[in-house]
C-alpha cells in the first residue's frame, strides 16, 4: 500500500490566499515598521516612544499595540529583517573568498557597508544589545546568532582545509571575532571612520586573532 | 550678600549631594528603576535643583561612573609599575584587577555602555569607550612589552587595545546574563588574552 505523506494532502481552505482582514493587518504592520525605523534612526531607541511612532504612522497607540507587544518587540522586528538580509549578503561574500583571512574580512566589510547608510540604526541596535533589561533577548535573536555562526563556519572550514591547526579553539576565536566586528562600529559612529579605515583595522585584528591558530 | 565664590561652593555641594544620592539608589535599585524624583528626595533637594545641576538621569550616571572609574584607574596607575612577568601575565593581572572591582556593579556598567550608544547624553559627558585613561594604561602595558622584547614592534598596538577592550566588555555581558562571578569572568578573559597575545608575540 502506498503511503500518503501529510505534505501531499491539500487543504482547500489554505490555497485561497490571505483574507482581506489579514491584508489590512499586514499593511498596518508595514506602516508602523516604516515609521518606527525612521524615528529610531532619528532619536535612538530610548528617545523614540510608542506614542511618537503611532502618531508618525497616523494611528492610535492602541492600534500599534494590537500589532506589537512593546517597543522592544517592534525594534527586534526591524533588526530581524535587516540582519536576515545582511546574513545572506555575508554568506554570499564569504563564498568568493580565497582563504580564511579573506573570508572573515569580507564578512566584516559586508556588515560595515550594509549599515553605512543607516549608522543611527546600528547605533540604536548596539545600545539595545547592552540594555540591562532587553539586551539579553536581543542578543539571542536568531539572525544575530546566524552572523556569529557564519564566523564560526569560516574557522571550522579552515581547520578542515588544514589552513588552521586542529587545536584552533574555533569557538572562542569566533566569539572574539564577532566582538571585534561589533566594537569597530563605534569608530564609524563616533569618529566617522571611512570604510577603508575600518577594513584596515579589521584586517589587523583578524590577523592577530588567527596568528596563534595557523599551522606550521 | 552671597558672593560669586560662595555660590560656586554651594553649587558644587549640591552636585555632590545629588551624586551621592544617585550612587546609593543606582546601587540598590539599578539605573532603570531609579527616578530623578527619588534622587532629589534622598539628596534633600527639589527636582528642579537636580535638573539644574544635571540635564538628565543619563548625565548623572555618566558622572557617577566617571568618578568611580577615575578612582579605579588611578589605583591601576599605582599598581601597574609593580607588575612583573611576561606581557601576557601583566595583561591578565591588570584585567583581573578590573573585574574584581567591577563585578559588584555589573548592571550599572551595562547601563553605562548602553547609554554611550544612545542619543541622550550631552557633549560634556564621558560615555563608555571614550575614557582615554584606560586605553592609555593598556597601551603602556603593551609598550613595556615591546621594550622587554616579547611584543612584536611591528604589531598594531592600537588595534590590540581595541581587541582587549572588546573582549573586556563582552565578558561583562556573560556575567550579567549568565550569572558568572568574578572568577569565571577572569578565566574567560584569560583565555582571550592568551589568544590575542599569541597574535603579537615577537618572532625572535
Amino acid at each position: 500500500m502506498k503511503h500518503v505523506s501529510p505534505k501531499d494532502v491539500t487543504h482547500e481552505g489554505r490555497v485561497k490566499g490571505p483574507t482581506r482582514r489579514a491584508l489590512a493587518k499586514q499593511q498596518t504592520r508595514g506602516k508602523v515598521l516604516a515609521a518606527a525605523r525612521e524615528l529610531f534612526s532619528e532619536r535612538g531607541y530610548e528617545g523614540a516612544t510608542i506614542r511618537d511612532i503611532a502618531s508618525a504612522a497616523g494611528m492610535s497607540t492602541g492600534a500599534v499595540f494590537a500589532n506589537f507587544s512593546d517597543k522592544s518587540d517592534l525594534f527586534r522586528e526591524i533588526m530581524m529583517n535587516d540582519l536576515a538580509q545582511l546574513a545572506d549578503e555575508m554568506r554570499d561574500a564569504a563564498s568568493r573568498a580565497r582563504n580564511v583571512e579573506d573570508a572573515l574580512l569580507r564578512l566584516f566589510s559586508t556588515g560595515y557597508t550594509f549599515f553605512r547608510q543607516q549608522m543611527p540604526l546600528a547605533r540604536a541596535a548596539i545600545s539595545v544589545s547592552w540594555n540591562p533589561e532587553d539586551g539579553d533577548r536581543f542578543r539571542k535573536v536568531t539572525q544575530v546568532l546566524e552572523i556569529q555562526q557564519l564566523m564560526l563556519e569560516q574557522l571550522t572550514a579552515a581547520v578542515e582545509r588544514g589552513e588552521l591547526g586542529q587545536e584552533a579553539e574555533v569557538k572562542l576565536r569566533a566569539q572574539m571575532l564577532y566582538d571585534a566586528y561589533v566594537c569597530n562600529f563605534a569608530f564609524a559612529i563616533f569618529d566617522g571612520w571611512s570604510l577603508e579605515a575600518l577594513q584596515s583595522r579589521s584586517r589587523d585584528q583578524i590577523r592577530i586573532i588567527l596568528a596563534g591558530a595557523r599551522r606550521g | 550678600m552671597i558672593t560669586a565664590g560662595a555660590r560656586q561652593t554651594q553649587k558644587a555641594a549640591t552636585r555632590q549631594k545629588v551624586l551621592a544620592a544617585a550612587r546609593e539608589l543606582f546601587a540598590t535599585q539599578g539605573y532603570e528603576a531609579a527616578t530623578v524624583r527619588q534622587i532629589a528626595l534622598i539628596a534633600g533637594v527639589s527636582v528642579g535643583t537636580v535638573f539644574n545641576a544635571f540635564p538628565s538621569k543619563a548625565e548623572i550616571l555618566s558622572e557617577v561612573m566617571k568618578e568611580r572609574l577615575e578612582g579605579l584607574y588611578s589605583e591601576l596607575d599605582r599598581v601597574l609599575p609593580l607588575l612583573r612577568g611576561s606581557t601576557t601575565d601583566r595583561l591578565r593581572s591588570m584585567f583581573a584587577f578590573l573585574f574584581a572591582f567591577e563585578t559588584r556593579h555589573v548592571h550599572l556598567f551595562l547601563a553605562h555602555i548602553a547609554l554611550a550608544f544612545d542619543w541622550t547624553l550631552s557633549a560634556g559627558a564621558t560615555p563608555y569607550g571614550r575614557n582615554l585613561h584606560l586605553q592609555a594604561l593598556i597601551l603602556e602595558c603593551l609598550e613595556k612589552g615591546v621594550s622587554a622584547g616579547d611584543v612584536d614592534p611591528q604589531a598594531d598596538l592600537r588595534g590590540v587595545v581595541d581587541l582587549l577592550l572588546a573582549a573586556f566588555a563582552w565578558t561583562f555581558r556573560l556575567a550579567a546574563w549568565e550569572g558568572a562571578g568574578a572568577d569565571a569572568m577572569i578565566s574567560v578573559m584569560d583565555q582571550q588574552i592568551g589568544v590575542i597575545c599569541r597574535g603579537f608575540q615577537s618572532r625572535a
